[in-house]
């Protein structure tokens, strides 16, 4: 099935790609036939069921071969885009296997497989692919077999063309059932860039305020402390909630939210009482319509950032959310992770109450919970049989990550050094089980790499009409304003009855760039990397959010599952605070690098201040 | 095993060519026999795909990604063939496949002979 596709001129994010300068020969070549070639190819791909793209061979099990020399098992057999003639490449000097030492020199010898395009050149027997180029002059470019990457036989080095490219993934694309891809569902609408303008107010608001505020006692000399640094007491086993606290009072975007009024707890209280209540029978109707988690938010942050130094006791916070999580409340000790859900979920269901519509969470339009915090994961299913795929989309608030299991692989040690001295980059070390370190990264890897779902689990693809083997995959269609991401560090067994807490050390870095775990990249490195704009390229660049991310908070969990204790470490301006429930002192960053992470906040790199914040006077 | 001929297939408009394989006077080796037997049943693609999911699975294609980075940094962008970063890196490459991921496949190419050869 042959689409005519237009081929129009790269999309401007596609213009950030970097496409290599073609050679002579294949500038020649377009010159002389255009993208016709390239376009005709899409005849001639077979897509594999990982979605990668090779040259089909007519029958199918057909196998591609030298004539003179009869091998089809060398490693690279390269197409004649023009004549369809087949060569085989050895590099000079490569040795094919251990057993059998071919000595080196290129034979390549033409034979031909399947048409696509005649020249009206002569007898090719046994011409050689660059003696067969100089000939001629424009049997130059070719086509790796297995590989379906273009290839230019003078130059002997690979090649690349958007055309080809283009007809490659629109090949791909429809074989894995392309039309179906649904949008996502939130329209990333480009969102009105409003100049910044600095504000200062005018006379008449310079008396509103004066009138209407208290100012803010200064701190004293002695203190050197950032703002909004306060400790919280424990009420009874509440480190879980302390933690968690800690770390959503210094969340930029929510501080700044609250700080700047945005929900008013005065005017908040106001409207609950004129509201009728609209859910029958929920128990306590007039209560549950004051019951404001973001209201006793809004009472926190102003009593955090008024410079008083004292332990503050959130009990009044502690109360409202136990009266929405009624079967989390006792005092015992809680997960901070179940918390935070809790706690977002409470946010979030109090303004729907408010609302006429609900929103839709993954464009974070609902509440500021989910404005903060949502983010949207696609899940790619990946019939193994057809490469059918079958794509959803669902918004997450945070993502649960697995520590590794336990270093079973059996890659050399040794490899590793080489391995050391190629990045400078302490990130580099993604996947680094060679030296046997656990990183957030090797996790995220894991958390995007495709999965083979097991026998018992075969999913009914559309297009083979039956149960098949099938690959999940997941990757992140959008980036949050706060990743959070949540470590599982507590395992419970239902079959053993037992829960049990992995203690094992994750390395984490300050700066995430969260590039390699969008779909645009998954989707580009399962199709080969090809030079095409692919799925969330120009939302993420008309959103003018980058992927880079900073960490600002890390919530700790030591001793063990039941009788453990939490502590937060916070990030202002470049210092690291550890946060123990009343207690806050400075630390080096150090103990910050080496504690045992549960719980890690990073936020768009955007949104992160990193000059100090002094206060202002 | 059988000594086979392997015909090649021409196509219609295809103006005549001596058959080459035809003047083939060599026999093909063994090595050789397996592959066409391996590709024409579709076990070689099955296998790459194993192979594949393996070494992504132990960090062996994450160490090579980041050899050839290293060495395209090194030489230049502008400086290196496809060629020169294989004969780079197939040394290495070939040396850190895990002894576990050889010892699978290899039995798995061993069964498949026993079943090929009934």
């Amino acid at each position: 099935m042959f689409t005519h596709v237009k081929m129009e001129p790269p999309p401007s994010s596609m213009r950030s790609l970097v496409i290599p300068t073609p050679c002579d020969h294949l500038t020649d070549f377009k010159s002389r036939h255009g993208a016709a070639p390239f376009r005709a190819l899409q005849h001639c791909l077979r897509i594999k069921p990982l979605g990668r793209a090779a040259i089909c061979r007519d029958p199918p099990e057909e196998v591609a071969r030298c004539v003179t020399c009869g091998l089809s098992s060398r490693s690279r057999l390269y197409a004649c885009v023009t004549c369809a003639s087949v060569s085989c490449h050895v590099i000079a000097g490569e040795v094919e296997n251990s057993s059998e030492e071919k000595t080196g020199g290129e034979n390549e010898i033409a034979v031909g497989i399947k048409k696509e395009e005649r020249s009206s050149s002569p007898s090719h027997a046994e011409a050689h692919a660059a003696v067969h180029a100089e000939e001629i002059g424009e049997h130059s470019i070719a086509v790796d077999v297995d590989r379906a990457e273009l290839f230019c036989c003078v130059c002997a080095d690979q090649i690349y063309d958007c055309d080809f490219d283009a007809a490659v993934v629109i090949s791909q694309i429809a074989t894995c059932g392309g039309g179906s891809i649904p949008a996502p569902p939130e329209n990333l609408r480009k969102r009105r860039r409003v100049d910044y303008r600095p504000w200062s107010p005018g006379p008449h608001e310079r008396v509103l305020i004066t009138r209407s505020s208290n100012p803010l006692k200064h701190l004293s000399e002695t203190d050197s402390m950032p703002w909004g640094l306060r400790g919280l007491n424990n009420l009874g086993n509440t480190c879980f909630m302390n933690s968690i606290l800690q770390a959503l009072l210094h969340t930029p975007p929510l501080r700044n939210y609250f700080l700047s009024d945005r929900h008013n707890r005065f005017y908040c209280q106001k409207n609950s009482i004129n509201l009728k209540p609209r859910i029958v029978g929920s128990g306590n109707g007039n209560r549950n319509l004051r019951l404001c988690l973001a209201c006793d938010l809004d009472e926190m942050f102003s009593a955090i950032f008024s410079g008083d130094r004292l332990p503050y006791s959130p009990a009044k916070f502690l109360y409202s959310w136990w009266q929405h999580a009624a079967n989390l409340a006792s005092y015992e000790q809680q997960d901070a992770h179940e918390f935070f859900i809790s706690m977002l979920d409470g946010i979030h269901e109090k303004v729907e109450k408010d609302r006429r519509k609900p929103q839709s969470q993954g464009s974070g339009d609902c509440c500021i919970a989910h404005r903060v915090f949502s983010g949207i994961l696609r899940s790619d299913v990946m019939c193994m049989a057809c490469g059918f795929t079958s794509t959803t989309y669902d918004p997450f608030v945070d993502i649960s990550l697995d520590l590794e299991p336990h270093q079973g692989s059996s890659a050399k040690a040794g490899s590793a050094k080489s391995h050391h001295s190629c990045n400078g980059k302490a990130n580099s070390m993604s996947s680094n089980q060679t030296c046997g370190i656990s990183t957030l990264k090797g996790c995220l890897d894991r958390f995007t790499r495709p999965e083979r779902l097991g026998a018992d689990q075969k999913f009914f693809c559309q297009q083979c009409q039956v149960r098949q083997e099938s690959l999940k995959q997941m990757s992140i269609r959008k980036l949050p304003l706060v990743s959070c991401f949540h470590i599982k560090r507590f395992e419970h067994s239902c079959v053993r009855k037992m829960s049990r807490k992995v203690d094992r050390y994750l390395q984490f870095p300050f700066s995430l760039d969260m590039a390699p775990y969008l779909s645009s990249s998954i989707l580009r490195s399962r199709f080969g990397n090809r030079i095409f704009s692919f799925d969330g390229d120009e939302s993420d660049a008309s959103n003018e959010l980058s992927s880079e991310f900073e960490l600002f908070a890390v919530i700790t969990h030591s001793g063990k599952l039941d009788a453990g204790h939490y502590v937060t470490y916070l990030r202002l301006s470049n210092q690291w605070y550890k946060c123990d429930d009343a207690w806050i002192t400075q630390v080096d960053e150090n103990i910050v690098r080496t504690a045992q992470g549960y719980m890690m906040f990073y936020v768009q790199k955007t949104l992160y201040y990193k000059a100090s914040e002094k206060p202002v006077t | 095993m059988k000594r086979r001929r392997f015909r090649v297939r021409h196509s219609v408009n295809r103006p005549p060519t001596p058959d080459a394989a035809d003047d083939q006077q060599k026999q093909p080796s063994l090595h050789e026999i397996i592959n066409i037997k391996m590709i024409e049943s579709g076990e070689k693609e099955r296998l790459m795909e194993l192979l594949k999911e393996r070494l992504i699975d132990c960090g062996w294609k994450d160490e090579m990604q980041n050899l050839c980075r290293a060495f395209i940094k090194k030489e230049g962008r502008n400086n290196v063939t496809l060629d020169e970063l294989i004969r780079a890196i197939t040394p290495k490459g070939r040396a850190s496949v895990p002894d576990s991921v050889k010892a699978e496949l290899l039995q798995r190419i061993q069964t498949f002979l026993v079943s090929a050869a009934l």
